[in-house]
């Protein structure tokens, strides 16, 4: 082991060739080697070989989106995500204690007390209410009825759904849909138990992996038996295929086997009837969805009997949202996600139209850019021959 | 380190350079594989990212200005639309800057047929080694005078800085079918090698991977490429649709001829695309294996490539190294790759001493130093293998009208001594 926590051999393995530069979104921003992934490897290596550990290694790292898009592209197989995340953890032990306190708060006390969360999530409403919320914040607009109203669980669960922290909180709609999909598509539905209800996948982006896997044991205890786990979050879908690493183990790699995306689970079983709607849709890949998960597919063959779907001419570059960063690194965030939308519009050309995103990150990103997005679940829905179902 | 975002700047900053005189090296994307952009000492380094915009494209006349940070492949598709695309393709074309391609006048699979990057740049705008800008060649078939954009492509940054490039498009052929040949010995696939070009059949791109790299491809792409074959050729064959056809059954019965075992015909794009993104992976992939390699870029006459891959592998077995080859087959462009781990003690002496071998044998079979890597500072000490001392300072007066001050990339591309006469020459700069 080393300085920054992992295999030596896992950095060795860049050649330095540069054939993933063009896959980073900050590189594509800014030009610099030092926002690039071979430029991040360069910094760790320096770091190993003893430079200080300091706030411009600090800076480099905390660029950086985690998207992967360097990893899909290179061809020496080398496993940024880890190296990322080993950095990432070093890092976040020299924050000022300013931001470690609101990084507690957020991490520690809110998001895996679904109760707080939801508390907090009221408040929220009531200041949005009072137009106290900046949009540029690009926070949904939250819906007391949706929050008042609990999913109700079916007994004898075939497969679960996965509800999460601030997607529940935020976003339930699009887990309402989820489950009507679900239901027409013959399965029972289940929740995770209490204790269930934050993956961890954003204290593993900001270098607190003994939460992550606190959390990823909580979990895995809320959703018992065999049956297949359904995430319609791509960020938590693809921290959750990860357990296996993260914890190690026998029973943390079954589970991991057990999740599936709602896209992938949809298309295995084959979509229930749909309408042809004539709309078109822009599909916009969040990068866990595609360069973790390697699902992108599955999200096409849902929606192409309902949508006329489009895609966009760059690679499935990363519209910049990537969990946490969006806030903590605004500007760059902002430049990113200027690209992507751009590239959306030019997709659409001259036609009305809608954005898919299986991610509520980035659709949260993106409609803050004044862009209409819709989880794949939500479109599904509406496209179903009984789009209001046994709701 | 600037980074410019103009000609204008380009011309500021080598203008402050030239005034206090530090030498400055054009850097694209760093993905120069002979160290041309290694910044020797302390210059100045100028970095062109953020120069990459493609100013204009004109249809009708298929030509594009660009500024020297465009992506290769970012050009190819702005001009997707028009039915059009840049022909060079060097394997590293996601990544690499059209600057750094006239830098080192790269060339890629499909220059087989089409030429290098110098057949395909038309104009210049260079920012000259004291600040000046002042464009050569141009937009009119034949310019009168010397050629000195040709000179000027593939000079490494050595001669200025290019700011502003104008190059050739080609319209995209009708008809586009690649062909996978796999073969028992590595004699067999180069023997079909010469026998599609004596047949009169000019490939797009003729490519040969050996057993080791083509099994390493596979792990990367799973694109079928066969795991038990001695060698493998990838053709391409373009152009109009009946003549594509007759050359896809030429190649198939050349191949045969010679032993194919398969003669697989890619079905559609996806499936092209599938075995172009394996052989333009390959140098990346080589990690899979150990960190570091050590890469040549001869070019040997097609007629001996057998002997001379036979050549490299006992030179390569000497040192107890891995070799592998990938490389330009149809015309005779090597990359023996040696394989290694830099944190082997001893292990640059061994990779050192078989690099030099690889050199000499493929200078001896009649070959040249370098198909399209350029010289940079890596193998500017073989230099001497291929050019006498005449040629050497013929070389280095060139240089010298282009950048009398010497501040342009130095270290690099000529090794010291190169001008006749230079140990007694007054240090560089106090003469001028
Ligand atoms: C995986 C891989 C595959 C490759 N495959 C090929 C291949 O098939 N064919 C091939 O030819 N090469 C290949 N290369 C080598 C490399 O990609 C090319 O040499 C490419 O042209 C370099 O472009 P760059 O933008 O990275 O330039 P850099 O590496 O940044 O610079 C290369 C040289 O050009 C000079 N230069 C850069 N910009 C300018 C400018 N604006 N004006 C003047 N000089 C300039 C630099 O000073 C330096 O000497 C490969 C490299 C890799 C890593
Ligand atoms: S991460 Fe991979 S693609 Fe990027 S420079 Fe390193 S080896 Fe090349
Ligand atoms: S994870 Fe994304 S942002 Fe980070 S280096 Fe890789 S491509 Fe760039």
């Amino acid at each position: 082991m080393t300085r920054l926590g992992f295999d030596p051999d896992e950095l060795a393995a860049c050649v330095g060739c540069g054939l993933c530069l063009p896959h980073c979104p900050t590189y594509r921003v800014t030009g610099l080697e030092s926002a690039s992934p071979r430029g991040r490897i360069t910094a760790m290596r320096v770091v190993e070989e003893g430079m200080p550990l300091d706030d411009a290694f600090s800076t480099v790292i905390d660029e950086c989106i985690l998207c992967r898009g360097c990893e899909a592209a290179c061809p020496s197989g080398v496993q940024y995500g880890h190296l990322a995340e080993a950095a990432r953890e070093r890092v976040a032990r020299r924050r000022p204690p300013m931001r470690r306190l609101v990084e507690w708060v957020a991490f520690v006390a809110v998001l895996p007390r679904h109760s707080v969360l939801l508390a907090c999530t009221w408040l929220l409403l009531v200041a949005q209410r009072l137009h106290l919320v900046p949009a540029r914040l690009g926070l949904p607009r939250l819906s007391p009825r949706s929050l008042r109203t609990p999913i109700v669980p079916d007994g004898d669960p075939t497969a679960y759904l996965f509800t999460g922290c601030v997607m529940d909180a935020w976003q339930r709609d699009v887990h309402r849909a989820a489950v009507h999909v679900m239901r027409s598509c013959g399965a029972q539905v289940g929740l995770p138990t209490a204790g269930g209800d934050c993956c961890g996948a954003l204290h593993a982006h900001a270098g607190r992996v003994g939460e992550a896997r606190r959390l990823a044991r909580r979990v895995m205890a809320s959703m018992p038996g065999d049956a297949p786990i359904v995430v319609d979050s791509a960020g938590c879908g693809a921290a959750m295929k990860d357990y296996g690493r993260l914890l190690g183990g026998p029973a943390a790699a079954a589970f991991s086997a057990r999740v599936q995306d709602f896209a992938e689970w949809v298309a295995a079983r084959g979509a229930p009837p749909l309408r042809d709607t004539g709309i078109t849709v822009v599909v916009q890949d969040p990068c866990h969805l595609r360069h973790v998960q390697h699902a992108e597919g599955s999200v096409r063959t849902i929606l192409h009997d309902a949508y006329r779907l489009v895609e966009t001419d760059d690679d499935g570059m990363c519209c910049g949202a990537g969990g946490a960063y969006a806030v903590t690194e605004r500007d760059l965030a902002t430049r990113v996600r200027d690209c992507k939308v751009a590239a959306i519009r030019a997709a659409a050309g001259a036609m009305p139209f809608l954005v898919a995103s299986a991610n509520p990150g980035c659709a949260m990103h993106l409609d803050a850019a004044g862009l209409d997005v819709r989880h794949p679940a939500e479109l599904l829905a509406a496209a179903l021959d009984d789009p209001k179902g046994a709701m | 380190m600037c980074f410019p975002e103009s000609i204008e700047e380009i011309s500021a900053a080598v203008g402050i350079a030239c005034r206090h005189r530090v030498p400055f090296v054009a850097r694209g994307s760093g993905t120069g594989l002979a160290g041309g952009a290694t910044p020797v000492g302390d210059p100045l380094v100028i970095v062109t990212t953020r120069m990459n915009r493609i100013l204009e494209i004109d249809a009708a006349d298929r030509v594009a200005w660009v500024e020297p940070g465009v992506c290769n492949l970012d050009l190819s598709r702005s001009a997707r639309h028009l039915g059009l695309h840049y022909a060079p393709d060097p394997s590293s074309q996601q990544a690499c800057s059209i600057g750094g391609n006239v830098g080192t006048n790269a060339g890629g699979p499909h220059c087989l047929r089409d030429g290098v990057t110098s057949a395909h740049v038309l104009a210049v705008d260079v920012v000259l080694a004291d600040g000046v800008i002042t464009r050569l060649g141009g937009l009119a078939p034949d310019t009168p005078g010397y050629d000195l954009r040709g000179c000027f492509v593939g000079s490494e940054g050595t001669m200025g800085i290019a700011g502003r490039i104008a190059v050739r498009l080609l319209p995209d052929p009708p008809a586009v079918r690649t062909l996978l040949l796999d073969f028992a010995s590595v004699a067999a696939a180069a023997a079909t090698v010469s026998g599609i070009i004596a047949a009169g059949i000019v490939p797009a791109a003729l490519e040969m991977m050996d057993a080791p790299i083509t099994r390493l491809v596979e792990d990367f792409v799973g694109a079928g490429y066969p795991r038990d074959a001695e060698a493998v050729l990838l053709v391409e064959v373009s152009g109009l649709p009946e003549g594509v056809a007759a050359e896809v059954s030429g190649i198939g019965q050349v191949g045969r001829d010679h032993g194919a075992r398969h003669v697989r015909v890619a079905a559609d794009d996806a499936e092209r695309e599938l075995l172009w993104k394996g052989r333009k992976s390959a140098f990346g992939a080589i990690a899979r294996i150990a960190p570091d390699y050590y890469l040549h870029d001869a070019v040997v006459p097609r007629t001996r490539l057998v002997e001379v891959l036979a050549r490299v592998r006992e030179i390569a077995a000497a040192q107890d190294l891995l070799v592998m080859n990938v490389f330009h087959a149809g015309d005779g462009n090597l990359h023996p790759l040696l394989v290694f781990d830099a944190r082997e003690p001893g292990i640059w002496e061994r990779v050192h001493a078989a690099g030099n071998g690889i050199v000499r044998a493929c200078v001896e079979a009649g070959g040249v130093l370098s198909g399209e890597h350029g010289i940079g500072l890596e193998k500017r000490d073989l230099m001497p293998l291929v050019f006498d001392p005449d040629d050497l300072d013929a070389q280095a007066r060139l240089r010298d009208a282009f950048d009398p001050s010497g501040l342009a990339n130095p270290e690099k591309v000529l090794p010291r001594g190169s001008r006749c006469g230079e140990a007694t020459r007054a240090p560089e700069g106090t003469w001028v």
